[in-house]
């Protein structure tokens, strides 16, 4: 698969370390500006798909970079601040920003701006079916395959199954399985979680798919 | 003035024209003249000079009731110095020239404050930006790497949020100029939002959550009924009770839009819920839990003010009720 590459330009260490083990671990690629008088030409070289961008930074202001950068690319810009003024926002629109995100953000949000901005920008990348051990994941159409045995799903079960079939191969706690369904809007309890997972392993068995979620002992699920 | 200030004043002058009008009967009565002479002589001095008295008396009355009336029409009684007439009497001229430079040191002394309490304002609205950074490190760290410790920590970072959110909105609530922008906001995306924002606080407090029946759309300020939200849902977590559950929906009246949060927690007292709006009021419920400042809710009643929107709780004992009001102008959407 292509990998996007998204470049980050964020003067605090810790923050820019964290970005990057945060973006390299959602399936892209990342590359950081360490030299703040040169951050045009790294933007050239590296040619990244998309950029955060801090707006407070050594050297030239990330309003700055921004016009800079529109004098020769289209590329999508995220600005990420901590400012959170109604005219810091206007001005980075004015300026070509694409999204205008303040501090402290949840990295769902900033994920699924990146997401929508790279779908918008560059196409849908890859097809919304999901592939493991012969069972197909429908996005789309809510509906899980395997064979030629079909089975409907709710919207909490598609969201449940995504993120297994997004970890396949390893273990799910079930504490990060209620963390990614909160930053979807579906704000369920630990028990909630079980129910739910009792009726996908029905309609799961019901198509042939028997023991496919396994529960490992106080530790959560796998498939 | 009153009449007893008016007879003291005009003592001196009296004393003084009844002596000199001793003065001179006796000199006239040793020069030889008859009594009627002297007393006639004497009448129309005290004639004169009760007409004077008179005169100057209204004059003088008609002057300062014009300035006191003055002072009193207008908003900022300290610039009377500046709008009244300069004074032709001698004496007059000198305490026109105290309450000038009163004024003047008066007017160096607010603007200094002004200033004082504009710079201590950005001061603080720059270090609640400089704090994010911190705070946004913190939860990358603890997002990065998950465990029940780094949830823990999570939900404390929302509780530090959620006090530099309130020190900024209190630094903005007290200035006047409006740094709000009116857009076109769908309540379910900042019902979201406020709970995302608590999200570890919530699932630590194995707080249930509705939101199935939030559908309008309002003209307001985003970030500001964001806030709002997340004061209440602060609260909605301190004071809940066993097995805590938080329903957001919301109706349509004829002008309005309600967006209602209602919470089974341990509910407001019937004396204190007039009075939780009151800045620095804690009640019978902040009493006992210590972390009560009686801002919270201070703040979100003065930032409804500005937005007009309508704030009201309603509490019977099993849990409390917030309305947040939105009108709704039908007109908008026919344009």
């Amino acid at each position: 698969m292509n990998q996007y590459k998204i470049m980050v330009i964020e003067d605090d260490p810790v923050i820019q370390a964290e970005l990057q083990t945060l973006l390299d671990g959602n399936g892209y690629a990342s590359a950081a500006v360490r030299d703040f008088s040169a951050v045009i030409e790294a933007v050239r070289e590296e040619s990244p798909h998309l950029i955060l961008l801090d707006i407070r930074l050594p050297g030239e202001s990330g309003f700055t970079l921004c016009s800079k950068i529109r004098t020769f690319s289209n590329i999508p810009i995220i600005f990420v601040t901590g400012s959170d003024t109604d005219m810091d926002e206007l001005t980075s629109i004015m300026l070509g920003g694409d999204a205008f995100i303040t501090k402290p953000y949840h990295t769902a949000i900033l994920l699924a701006k990146i997401a929508s901005l790279l779908k918008r920008v560059y196409g849908p990348g890859q097809n919304e079916a999901l592939n493991w051990q012969g069972a197909v994941l429908h996005l789309e159409s809510s509906m899980v395959e395997y064979g030629n045995r079909q089975a409907e799903l709710t919207k909490n079960e598609v969201k449940i199954l995504y993120y297994l079939f997004k970890h396949a191969g390893r273990i799910c706690p079930r504490s990060d399985i209620v963390d990614f369904l909160w930053d979807n809007q579906l704000y369920v309890d630990d028990n909630a979680l079980s129910v739910n997972i009792n009726r996908i392993r029905e309609k799961l068995s019901a198509i042939g798919l028997k023991d496919f979620i396994r529960t490992k002992h106080r530790q959560g699920y796998m498939i | 003035m009153n009449r007893k200030h008016d007879l003291r004043s005009l003592m001196p002058a009296l004393l003084t024209n009844l002596a000199g009008m001793l003065a001179l009967a006796l000199f006239l009565l040793a020069g030889g003249n008859s009594a009627d002479t002297v007393v006639l002589i004497g009448a129309v001095w005290a004639f004169v000079f009760i007409v004077y008295m008179w005169a100057r008396g209204y004059q003088r009355k008609k002057y300062l009731d014009k300035l006191l009336l003055m002072t009193e029409q207008l908003e900022e009684r300290y610039l009377i110095a500046d709008l009244m007439m300069e004074p032709k009497r001698a004496d007059d001229q000198v305490f026109y020239r105290i309450l000038k430079l009163a004024e003047k040191s008066m007017l160096e002394q607010v603007s200094n404050l002004r200033l004082e309490r504009r710079e201590y304002r950005e001061y603080i609205e720059q270090w609640v930006h400089e704090v994010k950074t911190p705070i946004t490190a913190a939860r990358l760290l603890c997002e990065n790497h998950p465990s029940d410790a780094a949830r823990a920590v999570l939900a404390e970072l929302e509780k530090v949020d959620r006090f530099t959110q309130q020190t900024l909105y209190y630094a903005r609530s007290e200035h006047t100029e409006k740094d709000y922008v009116i857009r076109e906001v769908r309540l379910s995306d900042v019902v979201h939002g406020a709970i995302a924002d608590n999200k570890y606080l919530l699932r630590q407090n194995g707080v249930i959550i509705e939101t199935d029946d939030v559908t309008d759309t309002v003209y307001t300020d985003d970030k500001w009924v964001r806030f709002i939200l997340n004061q209440l849902i602060g609260n909605a977590v301190k004071y809940r009770s066993e097995n805590p559950r938080l329903r957001f929906s919301t109706r349509e009246q004829d002008f309005l839009v309600q967006l209602v949060m209602e919470d089974n927690g341990i509910g407001i007292g019937k004396a204190d819920l007039p009075r939780v709006f009151e800045k620095g009021f804690t009640g019978e419920n902040g009493r006992s839990i210590q972390s009560a400042t009686g801002i919270g809710l201070y703040l979100c009643r003065r930032l409804c003010d500005k937005l007009g929107i309508g704030l009201a709780l309603e509490s019977d004992g099993g849990g409390t009720t917030v309305l947040l009001s939105f009108q709704v102008n039908h007109f908008l959407h026919f344009c």
